[in-house]
Parts: C-alpha cells; sequence; structure tokens
C-alpha cells in the first residue's frame, strides 16, 4: 500500500472537524491526516491538538490554494506518494475516498477529482450554480480535451508525479479550475470520479459576492494565459 | 524661446531627480525601485530642454497642435509605467509573503515534531523507515 496523506484544509471549522476526522479514519485507516488551518478565528486552533492527527497552522489567512499547496510541501518533505485533498466542511464524504485512490492505485491516473455530476443530476445544486458548473465544465473540457464536469470541486487525490509537480507550483487562491488548466497543460493524466457530495455540516462557505467575483475575473484570465505558458519542464530548461 | 511650460517641466523633473537621489541616499528608496524613477526625471528633462528636436517632432507626428500637450502625454505614460512596473514589484512581493508564511507554518509543525514526541512517535518512526528504504 502506498503512503497516503489526507489533508484537510480548514478555516473556521471547529465543529465539524472532529467528525469528520472521526469519519475518515474509519474509512481510509492506513491513511495519516494532516488538517492545514487557514488562520482560523473559531476555536480550530485550540482544537488542533487535541484531534490526535498531524496540523499546521498558517499565521495569516492565504486562501485554499496556499493552504493545499503547504499540505503537499509537508507530504512531499515526509515521504508520501499519495495526497488526497478533502475539504473541513463535511461536504466530501471520506467514504468516497477509495475511489479516487482507486486509479491511482492501479496507475490510470496521476490525478483524480471526485465530481457531484458524473453519470447523475443532483437535486440540491442550486440553478444559477448549476449552470456556472456546466458553462465552465464545456470551456475547460475544450481546453483540456478531458471531461470536465465538476470544474470547482475541491475533492482531489494527487499521485506521486503530480506531488512533486504541485510542490513548487500549486496556484493560490481559489484554484481549480486554474489548477485543471496547469495539469492539462504540463500533460498529467487528469480523470474525474463520480462522488456524492453533502451540504456543509456546519458553518458558511467562505465564498462572498466579492470573492465570487473575484474568482471568475482570475477564472477567465487563467483561460486566456495558462494554456499559453510554458510547461514546467520547459521553463526549468 | 523658452516657454513656461517647458521652466515648469524643467523645474519639476529637476526637483524629481533630486528627490530621488535625495531618498537614496537616506536608504527610503532602494536602488532597484529608483531607477524606473531616475529614467523618468531624465526624459522629462531631455523633452523639456529639447523641445525642438523632441517635443515638437513627436507633437507633429501624432497630430498634435500645441506641442506642451505632447510633454503631459509623455509624463502620463511614464507614470503608466512606473505604476506598472510597481505593481509588478507588489506581485512579487506577494508570492514572496505567501512563501514565507507557509515556510514558517512548516517550520513550526516541524520544531513540534522535534519537540512533542509523543504525538508523533508513529509518524517519525516511519519516516525513519521510508528514509532506510530509500538508501
Amino acid at each position: 500500500m502506498k503512503r497516503t496523506l489526507i489533508v484537510i484544509p480548514a478555516f473556521n471549522e471547529a465543529q465539524s472537524l472532529p467528525q469528520l476526522i472521526g469519519a475518515v479514519r474509519q474509512h481510509v485507516p492506513h491513511a495519516d491526516i494532516l488538517v492545514v488551518d487557514d488562520a482560523s478565528t473559531d476555536a480550530t486552533a485550540a482544537l488542533l491538538p487535541r484531534l490526535g492527527v498531524r496540523w499546521i497552522r498558517l499565521s495569516q489567512r492565504l486562501g485554499t490554494g496556499s493552504v493545499v499547496r503547504t499540505g503537499l510541501r509537508w507530504a512531499a518533505a515526509h515521504g508520501y506518494e499519495i495526497v488526497v485533498r478533502i475539504d473541513g466542511d463535511g461536504q466530501h464524504p471520506p467514504e468516497h475516498i477509495h475511489r479516487l485512490l482507486d486509479p491511482l492505485l492501479c496507475g490510470s491516473a496521476d490525478v483524480v477529482i471526485g465530481s457531484r455530476y458524473v453519470g447523475k443530476e443532483p437535486v440540491d445544486t442550486p440553478r444559477l450554480r448549476r449552470f456556472l458548473h456546466l458553462l465552465l465544465g464545456e470551456v475547460l473540457t475544450l481546453i483540456t480535451q478531458r471531461l470536465v464536469t465538476d470544474p470547482t470541486s475541491g475533492f482531489w487525490a494527487f499521485g506521486e508525479n503530480a506531488l512533486h509537480l504541485l510542490v513548487d507550483h500549486h496556484p493560490s487562491g481559489y484554484p481549480e479550475p486554474e489548477l485543471l488548466l496547469f495539469l492539462s497543460r504540463n500533460g498529467l493524466r487528469v480523470i474525474e470520479v463520480s462522488v456524492q457530495m453533502r451540504t456543509r455540516i456546519t458553518g458558511r462557505t467562505s465564498l462572498t459576492p466579492q470573492r465570487t467575483w473575484s474568482a471568475i475575473a482570475r477564472l477567465l484570465l487563467h483561460l486566456v494565459v495558462v494554456p499559453l505558458r510554458s510547461t514546467v519542464g520547459a521553463s526549468r530548461d | 524661446m523658452i516657454e513656461p511650460v517647458q521652466i515648469i517641466a524643467l523645474l519639476a523633473s529637476l526637483f524629481l531627480l533630486g528627490l530621488v537621489l535625495e531618498l537614496v541616499r537616506r536608504k527610503k528608496l532602494t536602488e532597484e525601485y529608483s531607477f524606473v524613477w531616475l529614467v523618468c526625471a531624465l526624459a522629462l528633462l531631455v523633452v523639456a530642454l529639447g523641445r525642438r528636436l523632441f517635443l515638437d517632432r513627436v507633437a507633429l507626428a501624432m497630430g498634435i497642435y500645441y506641442p506642451p500637450a505632447a510633454l503631459l502625454l509623455v509624463l502620463i505614460f511614464f507614470v503608466f509605467v512606473a505604476s506598472l512596473s510597481f505593481s509588478v514589484v507588489v506581485s512579487r512581493q506577494r508570492q514572496q509573503i505567501e512563501r514565507l508564511i507557509e515556510e514558517a507554518a512548516l517550520l513550526d509543525a516541524r520544531l513540534r515534531e522535534l519537540t512533542d514526541p509523543s504525538t508523533t512517535a508513529q509518524t517519525r518512526q516511519r519516516d525513519y523507515e521510508t528514509r532506510d528504504t530509500s538508501h
């Protein structure tokens, strides 16, 4: 079994973390767990040492992209071969982690994304969000030449190739669409598998209207510039 | 004949030049970021002094009938370049700050691993095993 680390990005998730970690332990007992706290302002910081897992706390809030990059850097430094990213709010069901791991373990993918839309139409997604996901998914499918149905999913599993590439190059901010474009540009095999997503256990989304518009503006820019950037190997040369 | 606008441009460019040099002398402005302002001040100086040579020709070529108006255009252009160069600097510093915060958090975690063996013994053991097998 490959050494696997479950990275849980957390911002103000004190209420949902204990339940989530219990479920992750139950469903993926062979994996280690790392919580990366994005400078939470609730009781998360006080809770971390009592959870019995590894944890890292950022001193300033940097956003999901930096949080995941920190987790990946820790994983690479400690010799892990697979990293699963699962959100701290309980949206992603730990019982589906193995669905993401299977393609990595059999070598058929470098990165696996849990999609709520593969093979089914979820009933609880608001209509506007569903429309935006559909539109963005079509655009990303066109650019990356791989099927993208859930372009903002935060349920990811990274194999060794992706891990070593992203330690230095994981994008900042709300990174998912840029990450898809970056991985495609660098020739990694990215696939989606079907997962059932839940509503958050507690708390609210960190996406305020201002952040949403900022993320959309960034995304439009990334759609143009990321495919034009040189690949990592080429820029090293 | 020297026009008032030329005199103002001349004084402004000399003032800017002196101010930048003084800020560098006092170490309030590092050399790296002073160059863009020095170039602006010198360009303004040259344009103000050599009106017939540069400004009138440029204005004529651009269809500007009042050449001193071209001076403002040149000024706006240099301010635009300076602003853009500082946006690049701010972006780079933002990336550096992000990396520093990440690095500090990773070092903090490493320090905890070394000083609090009770919570980390299992993972450390695995780390040693990994290193052993990799050699």
